[in-house]
């Protein structure tokens, strides 16, 4: 490949990396029982949610960050980061979009997310998350008639105290790990969705997240619930300004999908990944499990191209028998990125199916890796796993790495796993511009070629902003 | 440390050379400044050291005569044949045909020159700092095989080194070694045979082995445990390969309370190749783990690795399977397979086959399964008239028969053969016609 | 030799035999036609003992004796052949393996002992001549990297060594050139025997140019919709089976 094209091609800029200029009211950094207990009462929780966090708080002062993971970075110091951020004008929650901060509406709009109903991608509802508050929701009135609710975790803890009470930590325990545990120690807000029974969720569910408060972690909490018989699918936007230190997102996301439920989680991660030396980005330490009941149905979908790191492992429980658990993975690194990711099947119903395919792409000087566990329990009889992972590499100083972990404990489950890594080719190159068509368009192909299997699960928009993304990332990546 | 651990560090091996006194001090250095591995010690998450607190390994070994021949004559395999027994070499169960351009002799054994060239090159391959039980080997060696293969010698005569234990009254641990050193253009065949008599055993064997292949040079080597399942084993193979040197290593265990074997195969030269197979069978509660590493550190090498295994009964099968690719370490070409089935409900098969790559211009490629006899087969097979266990029978051993076929020796695949078949019952019918 | 009454079979829940009545002497070679999808295959499935093809509906007698209560591999020992029209690989097991095992097993149910290594090498090595395999194909693994042709006469050669009672070609025809035809055909005509029923099921004529069969059926929606003698098969040839489809309807 030749290397000025490859050079020239690396150098974009990341397009959502703009700050906003909003007074916001943020805790001084550092964490002790008396941030956690403030985050509590700042939003005026039940004292068992306050114990919760208490609860997970002590939890977390016991644990040490996990080291197994293939990506190296300073040692953060926790002490050193914000838990709190709240846009000044938000003390009161806005009732309606008229009472957003216009300041906040136009960084939307930057974002290419109008929050304004009239003008939203019809037929998707958005909850928007600002650093750590939810700024807005849209469409709720319309998700009511159908009886979805569709609102920020914490005016679920206020209006549907039994859900949350309920479901909340029941997937991810407050100790599950390292990160878990601050989350749940300090979460401040994040989306909750709830789906009756039998009920096929009108539109497509979205939330997005931006981090803009310099110095501050985002510790977001997802729970969604689809009951019985019912239908969701959920998108996750993300990103985050432009800054030269190092920001903390640790969110937690829950999935709960009871007896012939299906939810659909699509995740298009676009966190600020530091620029081409490696300064700055988003790390990004995210634990998201669903649990799948009887004849449930969760898939996991996700493009990775954000972060400076990346420690994430969206996982199915298949508890119920006849549960299907999926996970389409693209994630592609550039620069100086790491990405640790990868998912968990763990099959405990009989006659579970999961299904894994995960594309990594590695270009600069980016470390990529896939980590997956399968896991057939002795009860688990009839129960099959298929797993693809594949990397590209682009060009000769980025790394890729597999590590799957099976583990079988029953004779009547099928456990298959392939993994094979290419490189875009000289040839393939070759043919493409002796065809008329320049390296880079040629690389996007080539890229978007090998990503196929995992877009043609996305939903429609996000697919086209995926493809784009990644043309995006990659510029600069070939010469 | 356990106990019986810190007894066999603190004493002296017996009738060691003196020279090897500095080694057994680094051993020990080594081993004390370090702790056992736990589960949570990524390489050993699912294999646990319990077996070795089940008795107390602090016996010596002891030297013994047996009519043991049986337990590793090979039919057919002519060899120049060492045999240890409880690490003690016996020199009546040994063949004495030294072949022409080979250098073989015992650590105990070994001329002036000899005792510098094995100080020189014992631990270049297996280092001491990169398991706690490499050190071990080194702290207890009393005696050892050193092989030399000297310049474009063709060994037409194959080596078999046999590590054979009996029980003692006391449960014991021994060190075994071998150091093979074959220089550029020389050929060889080394099979090592770790296997004992049929009663139960009470033996920990930490057994290493090292490799030194040279330019060009080629070794056919099997690696066979066949151990009584009591017998306790914690070893490994280290190679290193030069420039377009060949390594064919064949490896088989059956299952035994405790087995652990480490391959580590270090591409060294551009243009070399390593072909690594490997068959475990297990049932009753045997353990059996192989970790392979193989380290692509230099341009133009190949690997073709495969494993099998048949996990039944309440045993645990563990495959752990690394190829490295290192920056610069372009147009490699490396391919792992680790098919498992799995026949009991209370059996388990931990697999992962793991790839770390630094450089791009390279194919590489894992795959792992955990299954089942296919059911199509085994529908054909009863139409054609066999019982359904007759069947899985044929099936299961045609499974890792494909391995078997795959041996260079014939000597040594039609010794395997009936070994194996007996294993799935009755293996009279399973022995190769003779086509 | 084989009475079939009104067998009714399914197959992941689809109905593909719907009462299909046959019967056939010692002795005798039939030929059963029809069009793609009318159960043709299955028909051989069943009286193999597939798992996944299940009996509804009626009865099937093999010398007597009731075949569908009867285990997979005892149909085979009563002397049952099904060629496949897919065979299945089986790496690592070897052809000359396979094939003794198999003699072996008919030969215990008769009540004879195993076979002698070296007579049926011996034996196997003839037969591997009469189908035109070479003789490398014994220690292959069972038809590990076969091409689909050798496969067949794979099927042959097992077929020519297990000397069936009753033997069912499931399209054996199908993809071969006309000197592997060939092979098949003598093959099948050795096989003719007044002891001994030959059934072939197949979508074309052309092997019945080789091989003549004594009745000739029409398979349509899963029952036999025409019977007659091997003219039957010419006039297919030329009309098709559009005409019969019609007719049945």
């Amino acid at each position: 490949m030749a290397q000025e094209s490859l050079d020239h091609l690396i150098r974009t800029e990341y397009a959502a990396g703009f700050t906003t200029d909003i007074e916001s009211d943020t805790l001084p950094p550092g964490l002790d029982e008396e941030v956690v207990a403030f985050i509590s009462s700042k939003k005026n929780e039940p004292d068992w949610l306050r114990a919760w966090r208490l609860e997970a708080y002590r939890g977390w002062r016991q644990m040490t960050e996990p080291a197994w993971a293939q990506v190296g970075y300073p040692q953060i110091d926790f002490d050193a980061v914000s838990y709190y951020s709240s846009p000044k004008a938000m003390a009161d929650r806005p009732q309606s979009l008229d009472e957003v901060d216009p300041e906040l509406l136009a960084t939307y709009e930057k974002l290419g997310i109008p929050l304004h109903e009239q003008e939203a991608l019809a037929g998707v509802a958005v909850d928007a998350v600002f650093d750590s508050v939810s700024v807005a929701t849209t469409f709720r009135h319309k998700l009511a008639e159908a009886g979805v609710i569709f609102c920020p975790i914490s005016e679920a803890v206020q209006t549907h105290p039994e859900l949350v009470r309920k479901y909340l930590g029941s997937v991810v325990p407050p100790r599950d790990n390292f990160y878990a545990a601050l989350n749940s120690a300090v979460f401040s807000d994040g989306s909750f969705v709830y789906i009756p029974k039998g009920v096929r969720c009108p539109m497509e569910l979205s939330t997005y997240f931006r981090i803009n408060e310099a110095k501050t972690g985002q510790f977001e909490r997802t729970l969604i619930i689809a009951d019985e018989g019912s239908y969701v699918s959920y998108l996750e936007g993300c990103t985050a300004p432009m800054r030269d230190e190092n920001q903390l997102h640790a969110a937690v996301v829950e999935l709960v999908a009871l007896d012939n439920a299906q939810i659909k989680y699509s995740t298009v991660q676009n966190w600020y990944p530091g620029d081409a030396e490696g300064r700055g980005g988003i790390y990004n330490f995210v634990t998201k499990r669903g649990v799948a009941h009887t004849n449930a149905h969760i898939s996991w979908t996700q493009v990775e191209t954000g972060s400076a790191v990346t420690w994430k492992y969206p996982s199915v429980i298949l508890r119920g028998d006849n549960s299907i658990g999926e996970f389409y993975s693209v994630a592609l690194t550039n620069n100086f990125q790491q990405a640790d990711t990868g998912t968990k099947m763990i099959h405990i119903g009989n006659n579970t199916r999961s299904t894994i395919i995960s594309k990594g792409i590695s270009a600069g000087r980016s470390s990529n890796a896939y980590r997956g566990l399968v896991r057939m329990s002795p009860r688990s009889s009839g129960s099959r796993n298929y797993t693809q992972c594949d990397s590209l590499l682009i060009g000769d100083r980025c790394a890729a790495h597999t590590f799957p972990y099976i583990e079988s404990r029953n004779p009547s489950a099928v456990v298959e796993h392939e993994a094979t890594t290419s490189k875009v080719s000289d040839d393939q190159l070759y043919l493409c511009q002796q065809r008329g068509i320049d390296t880079e368009k040629a690389v996007s192909m080539i890229v978007n070629g090998f990503c196929k299997e995992v877009f043609k699960e996305l939903p429609m928009e996000f697919a086209v902003e995926a493809g784009k993304l990644l043309e995006v990332s990659l510029e600069g990546s070939v010469g | 440390m356990p106990d019986y651990l810190a007894q066999v560090l603190q004493r002296h091996p017996q009738n060691a050379p003196p020279w090897l006194d500095a080694v057994h001090r680094e051993g020990r250095r080594s081993c004390l400044a370090r702790t056992l591995p736990t589960p949570k010690t990524e390489s050993w998450k699912y294999t646990s050291l319990r077996a070795l607190e089940q008795d107390n390994y602090a016996g010596l070994p002891t030297p013994a005569q047996a009519p043991l021949e049986t337990h590793y004559h090979i039919d057919g395999f002519d060899s120049y044949t060492l045999v240890f027994v409880n690490g003690h070499f016996s020199p009546a169960l040994s063949g004495n045909a030294l072949p022409e351009g080979v250098e073989l002799v015992r650590f105990s054994e070994a001329d002036e020159a000899q005792a510098r060239a094995i100080q020189t090159r014992l631990g270049e391959v297996a280092q001491r700092e990169q398991s706690i039980f490499t050190a071990l080997n080194e702290s207890g060696l009393q005696d050892g095989v050193y092989l030399r293969v000297k310049p474009n010698v063709r060994l037409e005569t194959p080596i078999q080194v046999v590590w054979l234990t009996t029980p003692q009254s006391e449960a014991f641990t021994v060190s075994q070694r071998l150091l093979l050193v074959m220089e550029s253009g020389s050929e060889a065949e080394l099979l090592e045979y770790f296997t004992s008599d049929t009663t139960q055993q009470n033996s920990f064997t930490n057994g290493i082995t090292e490799l030194v292949l040279g330019d060009n040079a080629r070794l056919q080597h099997y690696r066979l445990h066949t151990e009584q399942e009591q017998a306790l084993h914690i070893g490994g193979v280290h190679a290193s390969l030069g420039r377009d040197a060949d390594l064919n290593s064949f490896h088989l265990a059956t299952g035994g309370a405790l087995k652990r074997i480490d391959i580590v195969v270090n591409h060294a030269g551009p243009g070399a190749h390593c072909t690594l197979q490997g068959v475990y069978l297990l049932r009753n509660k045997q353990h059996v783990d192989y970790h392979t590493c193989i380290e692509h550190r230099v341009p133009h090498c190949t690997t073709d690795e495969v494993f099998r295994g048949i996990v039944g009964g309440a045993a645990r099968a563990v495959f752990n399977g690394r190829i490295h690719i290192h920056p610069n370490a372009q147009k490699t070409l490396a391919q792992l397979s680790n098919k498992n089935l799995l026949t009991s409900a209370q059996a388990e098969v931990d697999t992962k086959p793991e790839l770390e790559i630094y450089a791009d211009d390279v194919q590489c490629a894992h795959g792992a399964t955990v299954a089942q006899l296919d059911e199509t087969s085994l529908h054909y097979l009863r139409t054609r008239g066999l019982a359904p266990e007759q069947a899985r029978v044929m099936l299961s051993f045609g499974f890792i028969n494909e391995l078997l076929n795959r041996i260079a020796d014939p000597a040594v695949a039609t010794h395997l053969r009936p070994l194996l078949s007996d294993f799935f019952g009755d293996g009279n019918h399973l022995a190769e016609p003779p086509v | 030799m084989l009475s079939i009454e009104n067998l009714r079979a399914t197959v992941a829940g689809k109905d593909i035999l719907n009462g299909l009545s046959l019967q056939v002497k010692a002795g005798e070679v039939h030929a059963i036609m029809g069009p793609n999808g009318s159960g043709k295959s299955t028909l051989g499935h069943v009286l193999a003992g597939r798992p996944g093809y299940e009996v509804t509906a009626g009865s099937v007698a093999f010398n007597g004796v009731d075949l569908l209560a009867m285990e997979t591999e005892e149909r085979a020992r009563e002397g049952l052949f099904l060629a496949f029209q897919y065979p299945v690989e089986i790496p690592g097991v070897s052809n000359m393996e396979f094939l003794k095992a198999a003699v072996d097993a008919v030969r215990a149910q008769r009540g004879e002992p195993p076979v002698d290594s070296v007579a049926f090498l011996k034996q196997a090595r003839a037969v591997c001549e009469q189908v035109s395999l070479d003789q490398s194909f014994l220690r292959r693994g069972v038809n590990e990297g076969f091409s689909g042709g050798e496969k067949k006469r794979n099927e042959l050669m097992q077929m020519l060594l297990l000397e069936p009672r009753l033997a069912i070609l499931d399209e054996t025809d199908s993809g071969l050139d006309i000197d592997a035809l060939q092979v098949v055909a003598d093959g099948v005509n050795h096989l003719r025997d007044p002891e001994r029923a030959i059934v072939l099921v197949t979508h074309y004529q052309r092997l019945l140019n080789h091989i003549e069969p004594d009745f000739v059926h029409v398979l349509a929606g899963g029952r036999i919709v025409k019977s007659g003698d091997k003219s039957l098969a010419l006039e297919l040839e030329a009309k098709g089976y559009g005409w019969l489809e019609e007719e049945v309807a």
